[in-house]
């Protein structure tokens, strides 16, 4: 994979860098703001960038607003938005963005995350490969905030439904608890019935819908499937 | 010795001195400010009908200012006077019309103004009193000897003009002669009465002064409690910058290194595990290169935390005062000679805020003053802790708008502190930092 990373801290951007080609990546450009991203991204064309939220000058949300920007003009670009602290609002921003591409090929990580190598790499990958790959941490938070609605899932189907909210596939669901795919499969279909969800076979799309489920600050309650209006976050 | 025999000699002590200087001396300074203060305001009023008088006015507004500061401070300094807190100091809008307008609505000058013409007629009465002992009681209570010698005496203004007596009449300028010598007498004793008098003329004029600077010179209540305000609000600004900018060298200096430690970490795990390399063989040289590098980056962290912390709250502040200083004036690129007289310590909030105090000004000497060494003395008396620091350095140090003097001394100012600079250029540069204690 071709990657492009965007990190303003040096100690952090060499480890990055190291860890990458470690596995056997290519690191085509490792840069320290906004500009200088979108100069290597126009210039190396990478699989995917890995993009810090906090970038000069502001050091607020360049990153965000960065990665937005990429996704729209290089489709089929995975982009990997990692974060020191949570905000669900970013999340949502970055994978509400785009209604008819869903949450093709991007992510939202904690920066704690990339300790672990072997999940870290396999988020890249899902991501570069088009699919979806959200922090659990995010996901949790905002499972927290929706338990009101959440009382008719079973606890099973609570964990089924964060690791569909994280962007896994099936087959990966199955791994992680220990089932098979055909149990998966009935969970994932018993949740979308109970929560009214339209059953969607495109694992992003149905990140997109189970979020949009989540999100706490929905207008009249009524559920919505991908492709209703966007709401300001 | 009875109280009139006391009131007698009030003016041969050094208390009394001083406050015949004080009036003696006054006079010229309150003619000139008299005369400054009326020929301003004339000018001012009469050309305002040309637009050019308003500006005029208003220019002279930081001059009375200085000339009231300067009556205030020879007052406290030769009077010994308890006068209540020196005013604002001007603080105009910005732009050349808002400082107009700042100059010329300034209450504190116009109150200034009305000080240097009222003081004419106390400064004269003074200056009549400590004359009168000085001067004109001694003469007159010695007159006869000088009858006796100088009555004779006559000089020809021109040739050919009749002979003038010399000093042959008590009081210049006038029809008084005196005849004969038992006429003396009766001057004699005038002279007694003057020497009795003068002394309590000159307490009243005096007292009548320190209480126009009290009324005229000094902060009014309303101006004090917009003083704290502004020096609260000054300080609750400051310390949300202070933690913000903690915030940042928290995020990122700490935060980033130990990111990056969990990631070497998570590297060398890999490594010891055998993944990502062909053959699947852990690469044990490889983990031993990537903990290497996450224990270095570790005592990095380290390092910029105990930065941190020192800059948050030095650990040998605990230990006293004198512990601190003498460690921040080994670290100081300029030699620093400590002069320390702490007998008792102050609270820890004070002691936080001089050594902070302390800190700036020799890091400001290090960077600014190119000097070759410094002295900073420290001394704590009953109520007051000062600081001074003084260095052979260049000089010229000032108080600019947003610069880090004028921040310091807002800072000082927050716990009723003061901070003057005397900074010539070319050196050397004095620096005071006066922070009030409980006793």
């Amino acid at each position: 994979m071709r990657i492009v990373i965007a990190e303003d801290s040096g100690v952090i951007r060499a480890a990055l860098a190291d860890l990458l080609t470690d596995r056997g990546h290519e690191v085509a450009a490792a840069v320290a703001d906004g500009d200088a991203l979108r100069a290597a991204v126009a210039r190396h064309q990478p699989d995917v960038t890995v993009v810090d939220v906090r970038l000069p000058p502001t050091f607020t949300d360049e990153g965000i607003r960065a990665a937005v920007e990429l996704r729209r003009k290089h489709p089929g670009l995975g982009v990997l938005v990692f974060s020191q602290y949570i905000e669900t609002r970013y999340a949502t921003e970055l994978l509400g963005d785009t209604p008819r591409t869903g949450a093709a090929g991007v992510g939202y990580l904690l920066k704690d995350r990339v300790g672990d190598v072997d999940e870290f790499t396999d988020a890249l990958t899902r991501v570069a490969a088009g699919g979806t790959a959200l922090d659990p941490e995010v996901v949790t938070q905002l499972l927290d905030r929706r338990s009101g609605g959440l009382t008719e899932l079973t606890a099973r189907e609570r964990e089924v439904l964060a690791l569909m909210a994280e962007g896994r596939s099936n087959s990966a669901i199955a791994e992680l608890l220990v089932v098979t795919e055909r149990s998966v499969e009935k969970h994932v279909g018993n949740i979308f019935n109970k929560l009214d969800l339209p059953p969607s076979h495109d694992d992003n799309r149905r990140v997109l819908a189970v979020l949009r489920y989540l999100e706490p600050d929905r207008a009249d309650g009524n559920t919505s499937g991908p492709g209703a209006g966007r709401r300001s976050p | 010795m009875n109280s009139r025999a006391r009131l007698l000699t009030g003016p041969l002590t050094r208390r009394g001195r001083a406050a015949s200087r004080y009036a003696l001396l006054g006079l010229p300074l309150t003619l000139a400010g008299f005369v400054f203060t009326v020929v301003s305001l004339s000018v001012g009023v009469y050309a305002s009908l040309s637009l050019v008088g308003l500006p005029l006015l208003a220019a002279s507004t930081p001059l009375v200012r200085r000339l009231g500061t300067v009556h205030r401070n020879r007052a406290s300094r030769l009077l010994a006077a308890r006068l209540p807190g020196p005013p604002p100091p001007f603080r105009p809008e910005p732009g050349l019309v808002g400082w107009t307008k700042s100059a010329l609505k300034d209450a504190v000058g116009w109150r200034a103004r009305a000080y240097l013409v009222l003081k004419l007629p106390v400064s004269a009465a003074g200056f009549l009193a400590a004359a009168s002992y000085w001067v004109i009681g001694p003469y007159y209570l010695t007159y006869p000897l000088w009858w006796g010698v100088f009555h004779d005496f006559t000089y020809q203004p021109r040739p050919g003009a009749s002979p003038v007596p010399v000093l042959a009449s008590p009081v210049p300028f006038s029809n008084l002669q005196i005849l004969s010598w038992p006429a003396t007498l009766p001057i004699v004793a005038a002279g007694m009465a003057v020497m009795l008098a003068a002394p309590w003329w000159l307490r009243m004029a005096n007292a009548m002064d320190v209480s126009l600077i009290s009324a005229l010179l000094s902060e009014t209540p309303a101006e004090r409690v917009r003083e704290l305000e502004r020096s609260r609000a000054s300080a609750v600004e400051d310390s949300a910058a202070r933690l913000r900018s903690i915030e940042r060298d928290l995020h990122d200096g700490t935060q980033a290194r130990l990111v990056a430690v969990t990631m070497r970490l998570g590297m060398a795990k890999d490594k010891l595990r055998g993944r990502g390399t062909s053959g699947g063989e852990p690469a044990i040289d490889r983990a031993f290169e990537l903990v290497d590098i996450a224990q270095i980056t570790v005592h990095e962290a380290m390092e910029e935390l105990r930065g941190l912390v020192r800059g948050i709250h030095p650990p040998a502040l605990d230990a006293g005062l004198d512990v601190a200083l003498t460690t921040l004036a080994a670290h100081s690129a300029v030699p620093v000679e400590l002069v320390i007289d702490l007998p008792r310590r102050a609270s820890p909030a004070v002691e936080a805020i001089a050594y902070f105090c302390a800190a700036e000004l020799l890091a400001n000497v290090a960077k600014h003053s190119k000097a070759r060494r410094a002295v900073m003395e420290m001394v704590h008396v009953p109520g007051l802790l000062r600081i001074q620091i003084t260095d052979d350095g260049v000089g010229g140090a000032r108080f600019e708008t947003n610069g880090g003097l004028s921040g310091l001394r807002d800072r000082i100012g927050a716990v009723d502190g003061t901070l003057d600079v005397n900074s010539p250029r070319g050196g050397p540069t004095v620096v005071t930092v006066e922070l009030p204690t409980e006793a």
